[in-house]
């Protein structure tokens, strides 16, 4: 390839250049930087601390409690999400007629404001709302939802499951669609059964896709934020605070930059932990081709 | 974009038989229709007002807009409303314009240092965003841009997927209409702008598509980084209205959400192929 003017190189990458020093490099810089002060913008002042910010979020019941709550979050969805969404991509594949109705249906509530899901999903919680009513039609108990410290959680995470199951199909349907169909011809010359296809080609295959989309969706599912927000504030007593609500506050209510700051690179160091663990458990036996 | 049809397995026979289509709506159908009742309760409660937050009774009518019309008699809404739009169209632009250019570039140009930059794009995509959501608020507090419209456009102008999108569909075009109008003594402008901009269009266009999705919806940091009731967007809009109000006025919030998910509903339908063909090319790389 003839190297252009050097100038003219620069000046078309520039942009990206002074939007990832500005917006990316530095901020990711100062931050780890703030997490070892005790900065507030109330005081004006920032002195060094040391580790003391990581200790005090490891020695914070708080801390602790968001953590539990983000874990419990992520246990809770992720088999559910993953399991509808790979049901759905099995089922939305083959050709039959409509099956463009039913990829764009199950994928719209990925395209909805978040804030819009939790507020409607606020609405049909409501003691008095819809699902409640049909719950007390089919004479089974209705909890008040949201407003229950042991149901606001888990109502919270079947919301997740049903909004996020449409965009993981998605991959899903992207995965199935790359495995070659003269595997499937093959095995159907063998006489293998459709569960036999499903079990020795479909599945293992799919492994790649299957790493990717529980990849990230733990990393999206250790962020919970909106639907907190929107829901719950965080209440009742705690049991739906998140840690990056937990660090919204600390930051945003609180002024706290400094601890915040911790409390983002430990979460940052977390994702990162399980990303790594995901990908040596699911990765490693066999690799993209079994 | 998306896969060729001859890999596509052949579970059902092709042409679809009416059948086989038939006992798939017979368990897929109800499926969608639970899936889909939240909209339906949405819409439904916005447009009965007097119905509360009940779908039986939202369902029996009468229907009216008045909520619609209080919505935007209230000047806030659609002030947010506007406020939304003028951020994500800014945001749209700006992100199609430096993907094109710096995508282009990464892919085509040996720029210094290329490597560094392709490897930031990648490390910014991973790097979670609250994160940079401390350290944002204070660059965006020196450089006093906290609480104008600029803060909710200049951190997003340039955005990494996007780039990497243009690169990747770049670097699988033919070089050769390039060299060739090279060949013919056309300056770099002429090249990028009359060959390599109209070669990049689908690619441009997904860029557009799920930025307007992703920008309209965006919550955490319009929530963060302006505080003035004039600036909000209305995803922060509604959620802080749902939380201010002392008894919660289910139509009125849910013509607010209604009207929140038209854009990006009318976006979706029209151009849901190439944002599900989009979506899953980026997922095969």
């Amino acid at each position: 390839m003839r190297t252009y003017s050097r100038g003219v190189a620069w000046a078309m990458v520039s942009p990206w250049v002074i939007a990832f020093a500005l917006f990316g490099l530095y901020p990711f810089a100062f931050s780890f930087v703030a997490s070892l002060t005790d900065y507030s913008p109330l005081r004006g002042t920032a002195h060094f601390v040391g580790v003391s910010n990581y200790a005090r979020a490891l020695n914070d019941p708080a801390f602790w409690n968001a953590l539990a709550n983000t874990g419990l979050f992520v246990v809770g969805t992720i088999p559910f999400t993953t399991g509808l969404a790979l049901l759905l991509a099995l089922a939305v594949q083959p050709a039959f007629r409509g099956r463009t109705l039913f990829r764009v249906g199950f994928f719209m509530p990925s395209v909805v404001s978040v804030v819009v899901l939790a507020l409607v999903f606020k609405g049909l919680y409501a003691p008095n709302g819809s699902l409640n009513a049909l719950l007390r039609a089919v004479h089974l108990p209705a909890p008040s939802w949201l407003l229950n410290p042991d149901t606001a959680l888990p109502a919270i995470m079947a919301m997740d499951v049903w909004s996020a199951s449409g965009y993981y199909m998605i991959i899903f349907l992207a995965g199935l669609e790359a495995i070659p169909g003269e595997l499937y011809e093959a095995a159907k010359l063998e006489g293998a059964g459709p569960r036999d296809v499903l079990l020795h080609i479909t599945l293992p295959l799919l492994k790649p896709t299957l790493l990717f989309v529980l990849v990230v969706n733990t990393v999206r599912s250790l962020q919970i934020f909106t639907e907190v927000f929107v829901m719950t504030h965080g209440g009742p007593l705690h049991r739906t605070s998140t840690v990056v609500f937990a660090l919204y506050e600390e930051a945003f209510t609180r002024f706290n930059l400094g601890y915040a700051s911790a409390i983002a690179y430990l979460l940052f160091a977390i994702s990162l932990v399980i990303a790594w663990l995901q990908m040596k458990v699911i990765g490693k036996p066999g690799g993209m081709h079994e | 974009m998306s896969a060729p049809a001859g890999s596509v397995p052949e579970f059902a026979p092709r042409p679809p038989s009416l059948g086989a289509s038939a006992s798939r709506w017979l368990w897929l159908g109800p499926l969608l229709a639970t899936m889909l009742v939240p909209f339906v309760w949405m819409v439904a409660i916005s447009l009965a007002p007097g119905a509360g937050e009940s779908l039986g009774r939202a369902l029996r009518g009468p229907f009216s807009l008045d909520n619609y019309r209080a919505l935007f008699g209230a000047a806030r809404v659609g002030r947010y409303f506007v406020n939304s739009a003028v951020i994500a169209v800014t945001v749209v632009i700006l992100n199609v314009a430096t993907a094109a250019l710096v995508g282009y570039t990464l892919a085509r140009r040996r720029v210094p240092g290329e490597k560094f930059w392709t490897l930031g794009i990648m490390a910014t995509l991973m790097l979670p965003k609250q994160v940079l959501m401390i350290p944002l608020y204070l660059v965006l507090a020196k450089i006093h841009l906290l609480d104008t419209y600029a803060a909710l456009i200049l951190p997003f102008a340039v955005d990494a997927f996007s780039i990497f999108l243009v690169r990747q569909y770049v670097l699988g075009l033919p070089m050769e209409l390039e060299e060739a109008a090279r060949v013919d003594g056309a300056s770099d402008w002429a090249i990028f702008t009359r060959i390599v901009l109209p070669l990049m269009t689908p690619a441009l266009a997904v860029v557009a598509i799920q930025s307007f999705l992703t920008n309209w919806n965006s919550f955490l940091f319009p929530l963060i980084f302006v505080d003035s009731d004039s600036l909000r967007t209305l995803p922060v809009g509604l959620a802080l209205l749902s939380q201010t109000e002392h008894s919660v006025d289910w139509g009125f919030l849910m013509a607010g959400s209604t009207v929140a998910s038209l854009p990006v509903l009318a976006v979706f339908i029209a151009f849901q192929r190439r944002i599900l063909s989009g979506l899953l090319a980026g997922a095969e790389k």
